[in-house]
């Protein structure tokens, strides 16, 4: 018996193209909606897209959930999405589900040809038109809507809650919709960082009893991640807002991550072409969980709008990790964000 | 945090060797499960003797994990929940209800900043005066000055029947509140008060207003320490807690500080952005007129639309 464990074990698996047909199937290479369609990503990759409030954040989530849920083709019409399920866990309890809608409804409207410059004129003009409902819309619309999963945490025993379920649902609703799960959205995973650094370790009677703070539950949180991913593979995206502000008699010490001196240089980089006011204050696990950086900034500047009445401030993106030198510009409008060339 | 044991009797395999299990991995009470791997905790119940037992210990403790968090939703639902239940409540004042599209959400975190005699308190009285006539719904005021003012209700309501007048003013409550924690008291009484009468969707409008939210926590924030913060978020969140599950418009207002460049900025900190939905911005432009901007809303971009509105009456000319 003991021989056939050994034998088993040195034998062949599986050979390298099959292992590359596998690895690219179960994580394919997939792009995001712009303005984050700079950088190839992957299933397994962890992005984490921080700003100020308000600066977009949540609107870039909202934009690659819709582009997951859409189908690739429909009834004849190419809507180039992924056709797959998303899952938004909402810890900011902002979410604005007829924001979702709006996005969702332009695309499909653009997707079959109609102008949106038209429509945004017309608008302008005084009246109060609503986008044109076209025939099967609906049916369209809400088998999008039904791919996409959210829950709200207002506080972090139940965000360690969901994430402990999550498995067990992610399983339940793949059976259900027959689809994966290619995108797991949160929004502002800093929400709760000043409830979970304020809660004091007590004395703890049992020497080793794990304790609820920041350190404890990011070690719990990471941890449960991790194993989700190694399950289900899937793509994480999370929002974060800053939580210091742009004063110079703050006393505190920003936490010390393993990308805080990258981050340090980027910052000295940064500061020459626009001011930088970020300090990391993530505990260093979640820092070396996240693979991929991005910045969001709102500029000074505002360009006027397709529609010629209001001038629309422009919002900057930056990718610190991996590092680009370039800084894409985008405004906000009623179909989400549209790049400024 | 409550012990394991506490669950009692109905729970029959939570006996005390599972208690025993759990204490020797330093597990006392349900929270604490949350913070380890349950899959690694039955590979350490196969090392025991009787590990189905245990086991079964574990399944249960898995199911009541699964209710200490909010239930999942797709899209549709929650649509439909907003499209029946979640209405928009014109506030009284013309220019606000235009610029907003509508006026206050139900469901969202409405805060108005501005510097003192901008007009907040009159607007938040005339919201509560509009939603108590109008949309005959209840009104929790809370104020935090003693600023509220029945005879300004009054007239902002105009000449009507002294009975009519009367169920009106019945439907606004006040509380006087002046710090963090009896706010906190009282928002946790409303919604133990909203939880056991709500059975079904009534359809009845509610708002609540705070005026001033940042007088209550401006004291707090002093120190360098994470308490004052961490109040603060609680108390934001439990405010989003209560708007949504309970259809009701919150309304709070927030004074002005200097910030760089000698520009004015609302108060609270960084911290405090996240909490609300929409966020106004009140100016004064010369005279008896004020202009009222959006720094923060979930769809509508936010800057370029401002309306200007006379002060004393608090409504008529606007200007996109």
């Amino acid at each position: 018996m003991v021989e056939n464990g050994v034998k088993g074990w040195i034998s062949v698996n599986e050979g390298a193209r099959e292992m590359l047909e596998r690895v690219l199937g179960e994580r394919p290479v997939m792009m995001l909606p712009p303005p984050l369609h700079r950088v190839p990503v992957r299933a397994g990759n962890v992005i984490e897209i921080s700003g100020t409030s308000p600066s977009a954040k949540t609107l870039l989530l909202i934009q690659a959930a819709v582009n997951c849920v859409l189908p690739t083709e429909w009834e004849g019409v190419h809507y180039g999405g992924l056709g797959q399920l998303v899952l938004y866990i909402d810890l900011d309890c902002h979410f604005d589900v007829a924001r979702l809608q709006q996005v969702l409804r332009y695309r499909i409207f653009k997707a079959r040809g109609g102008r949106v410059v038209d429509w945004e004129q017309n608008n302008a003009k005084g009246g109060n038109v609503e986008l044109p409902l076209i025939v099967c819309d609906d049916e369209l619309l809400s088998l999008c809507m039904r791919r996409f999963f959210y829950v709200r945490c207002y506080q972090t025993s139940e965000f360690l809650a969901t994430l402990k379920t999550l498995h067990c649902r992610v399983q339940r609703e793949v059976e259900a919709h027959g689809a994966r799960i290619q995108l797991l959205l949160i929004d502002n995973i800093g929400a709760f960082h000043w409830v979970d650094r304020a809660t004091t370790i007590s004395v703890l009677e049992v020497q080793n009893r794990k304790s609820f703070s920041l350190q404890g539950v990011w070690e719990a949180l990471v941890h449960d991640l991790r194993k989700l991913l190694s399950v289900h593979p899937m793509l994480i995206v999370a929002s974060k807002a800053s939580v210091f502000g742009n004063t110079t008699n703050e006393a505190e010490r920003p936490f010390q991550g393993r990308f805080s001196m990258d981050i340090a240089d980027q910052r000295s980089r940064m500061k020459e072409s626009h001011k930088h006011k970020f300090r990391e204050y993530m505990p260093a696990i979640w820092q070396a969980f996240v693979t991929h950086r991005v910045i969001l900034q709102n500029s000074d500047e505002s360009v006027a709008a397709s529609n010629g009445q209001h001038k629309q401030p422009i919002h900057l993106l930056e990718w610190l990790l991996p590092a680009l030198n370039t800084v894409d510009k985008f405004i906000v409008g009623d179909a989400g964000a549209v790049l400024v060339p | 945090m409550p012990p394991l044991k506490s669950l009692g009797p109905g729970f029959p395999v939570i006996d005390s060797d599972f208690q025993s299990f759990c204490a020797s991995l330093g597990i006392l009470s349900v929270e604490d499960f949350l913070l380890h791997d349950l899959d690694a905790l039955a590979a350490q119940a196969d090392l025991r003797p009787s590990p189905e037992r245990l086991k079964q210990g574990l399944a249960l403790v898995f199911t009541i994990i699964e209710s200490m968090h909010q239930p999942w939703r797709n899209g549709m639902e929650i649509l439909e929940d907003v499209q029946k239940n979640k209405r928009i409540l014109s506030t009284g004042c013309e220019g606000v209800d235009s610029l907003l599209k509508g006026g206050l959400h139900e469901g969202h975190v409405t805060e108005l900043t501005g510097p003192s005699s901008s007009g907040k308190t009159q607007f938040c009285l005339m919201a509560s005066a509009e939603v108590a006539y109008k949309h005959k719904g209840l009104v929790t005021y809370i104020d935090t000055g003693n600023s509220f003012s029945a005879k300004r209700i009054a007239h902002s309501i105009g000449q009507v029947d002294k009975k009519v007048l009367q169920t009106v003013m019945n439907r606004i409550i006040c509380y006087s509140v002046y710090d963090i924690f009896t706010l906190l008291a009282v928002l946790h009484e409303l919604e133990f008060r909203l939880k056991s009468q709500i059975c079904e969707r009534d359809g009845i409008a509610r708002l609540l207003v705070i005026d001033s939210i940042s007088s209550l926590i401006t004291p707090i924030l002093g120190s360098n320490g994470p308490q004052g913060r961490g109040l603060m978020t609680s108390t934001g969140w439990l405010l989003k807690k209560v708007a949504d599950e309970y259809s009701t418009a919150v309304l709070v207002s927030n004074h002005t500080v200097s910030g760089n460049h000698g520009t004015t900025k609302p108060a609270l900190g960084e911290s405090w952005k996240v909490i609300p939905h929409t966020r106004l911005l009140l100016t004064q432009v010369g005279g008896s007129n004020c202009s009222i901007s959006i720094i923060k809303h979930p769809s509508l971009e936010n800057a370029t639309s401002f309306s200007l509105l006379n002060h004393s009456q608090f409504c008529i000319t606007y200007k996109v």
